[in-house]
């Protein structure tokens, strides 16, 4: 249960959205073209100093928006190892990455040497996924989530790409209620405890009625739009105000990048 | 006479070719006028509304719209479609279908932004209606995580935004408190008096006089038995109850009894 209270609070919650910090303050589509930015020059540095120092900037960020650090760690290192420490931890070794042992080691049976060109390469493309991880669960917790669909829409990001992501994030939301009431339910009939074989059946039960009442809903909800004349063409009101702010937001993010290529 | 916008003659539908939902309908829709579609759960009432808003077609029979045969052909044309989805306008019985937007805000503009309105058009009339409704708090906030109350505005602002002039309603207070449901039925009486022509399937007995002028009640074997007048079909207890839409102890709500008089056709009556 407490897993899902924290998918709920931390996923759908637009909390940290809606606190008046200064990443919040800038319209969405500056801010997503600037942490763009960030993240290219992450991607094509070949300085470990470079995407440090875009790390900083990416925790001072978070720190003048109003949202707790410890929170933002936790978020983004739950992702970070999964993108990179799989790829990164084989390129280390001299198998993958010759050069100049550093440390070698044996493991059963097998001789482990780990290369200092791999060494170095291996951090590197860690901090770089750390980098853009960072900016991007930092752009997700700053922008409530339809203003990010809608500037998926903006950027002419194809409108049923857009739906699509629209309409998981509500599955999604569906399926935590669900697997949440069931929970309730099964505990309000037997009582505190409840054997967990008995309440995954009635999660899994659940489960496929919502399957099931998904694919007629899908058909439904169709009708629904075509009744409000919807005919394939994507239609968006665009109600984005650039304000001078936002410019110079983004002109200081241009200047940053390029004083990040220039730290060797 | 009035002008016809609907002609139904003998409408029969199944699902999937084999769960009939509607066998052989007859309904004529005036313009201007206020119609009630009653009648017992799953009697087809919902087909009958999804035929008339054009978004499923009889196997057999002919729908006329304005004289015309309404068929996929003739809304196969875009500029008819774009004519008769702004003239007619459905509220689904459920708003878990009819909101499919991230947000409020989004879902009302919806219908607006594929009519074509121009953007200063649609910010005014959305402005509008969520005055109307009262729903200026809940713009930003997701559909799908509203009371049902809420959802029940939200979807007939969504609608009632492009201005229809006829209004096709599923259920509209099904689920809502009395005071809710009350203001929607004003609300709705209202858009009626500006010349629209409303259509309300229900079977909330209580509020069929308030929003019509002629009931067609719909039978189990799903056609339609009756049309009349509201105040006659409703004094007809024993008519209601053989088709469900009442059960003997309908009128007994003592100390507040007789607020709906035409159910008590003799006072003496006992239970
Ligand atoms: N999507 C569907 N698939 C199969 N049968 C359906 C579907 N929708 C409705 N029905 C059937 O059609 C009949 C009429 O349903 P409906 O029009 O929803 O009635 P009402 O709105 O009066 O409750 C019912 O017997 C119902 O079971
Ligand atoms: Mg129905």
């Amino acid at each position: 249960m407490g897993t899902l209270v924290f998918l709920k609070e931390s996923v759908f919650s637009d909390e940290y959205a809606s606190r008046k910090g200064f990443m919040q303050s800038i319209d969405p589509r500056f801010k997503a073209v600037s942490f763009f930015l960030f993240i290219l020059t992450a991607l094509f540095t070949k300085s470990i100093a470079t995407s440090l120092w875009l790390y900083l900037l990416c925790l001072m960020l978070v720190c003048v928006s109003k949202i707790d650090l410890g929170f933002f760690l936790k978020r983004t290192w739950i992702f970070i190892p999964i993108f990179s420490l799989f790829i990164a931890i084989p390129a280390i070794f001299s198998i993958v990455t010759p050069g100049e042992a550093l440390v070698s080691f044996k493991l059963a049976g097998l001789n482990f040497i780990i290369t200092r060109p791999g060494l170095a390469g291996g951090a590197l493309f860690v901090t770089r996924v750390t980098v853009s991880v960072s900016f991007v669960v930092l752009l997700s917790i700053t922008t409530k989530h339809f203003e990010l669909l809608r500037v998926l829409r903006v950027f002419k990001v194809p409108h049923m790409f857009v739906m699509v992501l629209g309409m998981c994030y509500r599955y999604i939301y569906l399926f935590v209620e669900v697997v949440e009431n069931t929970y309730l339910a099964v505990r309000s009939r037997v009582g505190r405890r409840v054997h967990y074989k008995k309440g995954q059946r009635m999660a899994a039960w659940n489960m496929a009625s919502l399957w099931h009442r998904s694919y007629r809903l899908n058909e439904a909800v169709y009708n629904a739009m075509l009744s409000r004349g919807y005919s394939g063409e994507p239609a968006i009101f665009n109600d984005f105000k650039a304000r001078p702010r936002d410019w110079v937001w983004l002109a200081c993010s241009v200047v940053l990048t390029f004083i990040s290529l220039n730290i060797i | 006479m009035k002008k016809k916008i609907f002609e139904l003659r003998d409408v029969r539908f199944s699902y999937l070719g084999k769960y009939p939902a509607l066998q052989g309908v007859d309904i004529t829709i005036e313009k201007g006028s206020r119609a009630a579609v009653i009648g017992a759960n799953g009697s087809g009432k919902s087909t009958l509304l999804n035929i008339l808003d054009g978004l499923i077609f009889p196997d057999t029979g002919s729908v006329k719209f304005f004289g015309a045969e309404l068929d996929e052909k003739a809304l196969a044309d875009e500029r008819f479609n774009r004519y008769f989805r702004s003239r007619v306008g459905l509220v689904f019985q459920n708003p878990d279908i009819q909101l499919f937007c991230p947000t409020v805000k989004e879902e009302i503009m919806f219908g607006p932004l594929n009519f074509g309105f121009s953007h200063k058009e649609i910010k005014k009339a959305f402005d509008l209606i969520v005055d109307v409704f009262g729903i200026k708090d809940l713009v930003d906030r997701m559909p799908h995580q509203l009371s049902i109350g809420e959802k029940r505005k939200v979807s007939m602002a969504s609608v009632l935004i492009s201005g229809p002039e006829l209004l096709l309603l599923d259920e509209p207070t099904a689920g809502l408190d009395p005071k809710t449901s009350r203001g929607l039925v004003d609300l709705l009486n209202e858009y009626h008096d500006d010349g629209k022509t409303i259509i309300t399937a229900t079977h909330d007995m209580h509020i069929v006089e308030e929003i019509a002028d002629i009931v067609h009640v719909f039978s189990r074997d799903k056609k339609i038995i009756r049309s009349g007048p509201p105040a006659e079909l409703l004094a007809d207890t024993e008519f209601l109850e053989e088709n469900n839409l009442i059960h003997s102890h309908f009128h007994r709500h003592d100390g507040k009894a007789h607020t709906h008089p035409h159910e008590h056709p003799s006072h003496d009556h006992t239970h």
